[in-house]
């Protein structure tokens, strides 16, 4: 099987940084963080909510071995399993000392790259890769400066605020931007290092902004159309109103 | 559309169908693999399940973190949203 050779660094990029210590979780808490986001498609409680007309009225508590605070558990498993039923009230009774506005959206992003690089692996018949390697070293835990409320449920950057030394999270440089047309772009500014990871594994795996746009040519092996329709199927099976 | 979002797509069922074999990820899965690979080759194969394995992925970053439609494409996608009843699902949420 010949799979584009930037679809696959781009994955092997994106795997290897989960390794790594982040910004508020180490690479061992981040790892522990992927394994748990497998291990939740089977957990029971998430079944039996998954069924339910309101996940919260079923009680229990989550298939675990992990040292993760219990609000990460909770995180991990309802993005893995239920996402498209999240609210804001849900998001709000996480958030407090054991996982702040800040490891909740690392945590997101982790998970959505664990749940994309399997999606993709099964999707073609090629076996899970194995957990990333732990890296060692302590998360930063320094926050970008010129976040702002109001957008989503946490505080976001916007491209306007952005400035030296946090990361280029919306490639402004050298311009024009590459990112930050659509409010998914902002959706994990607070974590800056984590948007720029999804993002470039996203990419290859999608489009680029201004591929996405150029209907003179087609970039990928499908068409625009059939793209747009295989997200629209997926959005629509995951219950995603965005 | 009339409804249905696969319609004047090429080879729209047959994708339809893998994408919910790759979330599904059962038994089904190998066989809607094979006939993508018949009607398109293995090269649209490895890009539809790279689309839907990033949507996967995607859809959780939006609802996780409570992000809005942007307002004009709000207003753009209003009458296919209803008639998909995709907005039914801002109900569900708690």
């Amino acid at each position: 099987m010949t799979t584009r050779p930037e679809l696959l660094a781009a994955q092997a990029t994106a795997w290897a940084w989960l390794g790594r210590p982040g910004v508020w979780w180490t690479g061992e808490e981040r790892v522990a963080i992927v394994a748990k986001t497998r291990h939740a498609a089977t957990c029971a409680l998430c079944r039996a909510r998954k069924q339910a007309a309101i996940p919260a009225a079923v009680l229990g508590t989550h298939d675990t071995i992990s040292t993760l605070p219990a609000p990460a558990i909770e995180a991990i498993h309802r993005i893995r399993t239920d996402s498209g039923r999240l609210g804001e009230t849900w998001y709000r009774r996480l958030i407090g000392p054991d996982l702040t506005e800040g490891h909740y959206v690392e945590l997101v992003a982790i998970v959505a790259i664990t749940v994309a690089i399997d999606s993709f692996r099964e999707g073609i018949g090629l076996a899970a890769l194995d957990l990333p390697l732990p890296m060692p070293g302590l998360p930063t835990r320094t926050p970008p400066p010129g976040t702002k409320p109001g957008l989503a449920w946490m505080p976001v950057l916007f491209p306007q605020d952005w400035a030296p030394p946090t990361p280029d999270l919306y490639r402004t440089l050298p311009g024009p931007p590459e990112r930050g047309r659509g409010h998914i772009h902002h959706a994990l500014s607070l974590g800056p290092e984590a948007m720029i990871a999804w993002w470039d594994m996203f990419e290859p795996m999608y489009l680029r902004s201004a591929e996405m746009r150029d209907f003179t040519r087609e970039f990928r092996a499908i068409s625009h159309a059939q793209i747009e329709m295989l997200a629209a199927r997926t959005a629509a099976l995951n219950q995603c109103i965005y | 559309m009339n409804g249905d979002p696969t319609s004047g797509i090429p080879a729209g069922g047959i994708l339809s169908n893998f994408a919910e074999a790759i979330l599904a990820n059962d038994d089904s899965l190998a066989q809607s693999r094979s006939a993508v690979v018949a009607a398109l080759g293995e090269a649209a194969m490895i890009d539809a399940a790279a689309v839907v394995a990033g949507f996967n992925g995607i859809t959780r970053i939006a609802d996780a973190t409570g992000i809005p439609l942007e307002p004009a494409k709000a207003e753009e996608t209003e009458s296919w949203r209803a008639t998909l009843g995709i907005d039914a699902f801002i109900d569900l949420k708690s």
